[in-house]
């Protein structure tokens, strides 16, 4: 199950100068299945597979770290906040249950 | 002769088909305990190590007041307290009261964020109470609840 994921980080609003608090939002493809499903073809039940740990780094600092558990959506949608100190990267790594591991990066341009 | 055996026979059929169902019912029952399964008190002794909670009008938590599709539930926390150096949210921790596992989500926030704000979307199985618990840098728990209708259930 080593499948690249599709996953997506937006910054809100587009346009940002230093010391504003913007939104950063991210979303991942992912079937977040509780265990307690069954497959309608099959009749067996689907085992629990559920992203359990990610972390939000900017330049390789953590500031963000969260648990989850399988009571989030499927492909799920995690959004915070942030402080923009300069020019960087905020680097998303996240962890499911079944050991797959995967991250995500994206820019911030301060603009002013 | 033949009749006879055709009978056994039907005998020896449903018997084979009784017994798997039966097994797959034990098999059910044993699984629907899923593997995190936590009450919601234990949950929140787990965060707040048995201290007070108060409920608290610093949090404005968002909640749908009826969810049509319990998949898909959006939930919002924002709380109104300084993200200085001491003086900070430390963490926002998303509880449910219904679901197997009550634990939906801790987040642990830092100065850097700026602002103590957590969105995200929940599943929910029936008609049940969300709760919002944060921890704040001081050692204190405060609170807020949002009581959510759910018509049709997420949780398989």
């Amino acid at each position: 199950m080593a499948e690249k994921r599709k996953s997506m980080i937006k910054i809100k609003p587009k346009k940002y100068k230093v010391g504003d608090i913007v939104k950063v939002d991210f979303i991942v493809i992912h079937p977040m299945d509780t265990g307690m499903k069954k497959d309608k073809k099959t009749g067996k039940i689907i085992p629990a597979h559920y992203i359990d740990s990610i972390t939000f780094s900017f330049d390789g600092k953590p500031f963000t770290k969260m648990t989850v558990w399988e009571s989030v959506s499927t492909n799920p949608y995690f959004s915070i906040n942030y402080k923009v100190t300069g020019k960087g990267k905020i680097t998303v790594d996240y962890t499911d249950n079944m050991g797959e591991k995967n991250s995500k990066s994206k820019k911030v341009k301060p603009k002013g | 002769m033949r009749r006879r055996e055709f009978i056994q026979g039907m005998f020896a059929v449903s018997a084979v088909a009784i017994t798997p169902t039966t097994v797959l019912a034990k098999e059910d029952k044993a699984k629907k305990k899923g593997v995190n399964d936590m009450s919601f008190e234990d949950a929140l002794k787990a965060i707040t190590g048995g201290k007070e909670v108060k409920e608290s009008k610093k949090i404005k938590f968002t909640a749908p007041e009826i969810a049509e599709n319990g998949a898909v539930v959006p939930i919002k926390v924002e709380v109104d307290h300084p993200m200085e150096e001491n003086n900070y949210v430390k963490a926002i921790h998303i509880l449910n009261t219904a679901n197997g596992n009550a634990r939906c989500a801790d987040v642990m926030l830092t100065p850097a964020n700026g602002r103590g704000y957590f969105s995200t979307r929940i599943k929910l199985s029936k008609t049940q109470d969300v709760v919002a618990v944060v921890a704040l840098s001081d050692g204190t728990f405060i609170k807020a609840s949002s009581s959510v209708k759910v018509t049709i259930g997420g949780c398989g």
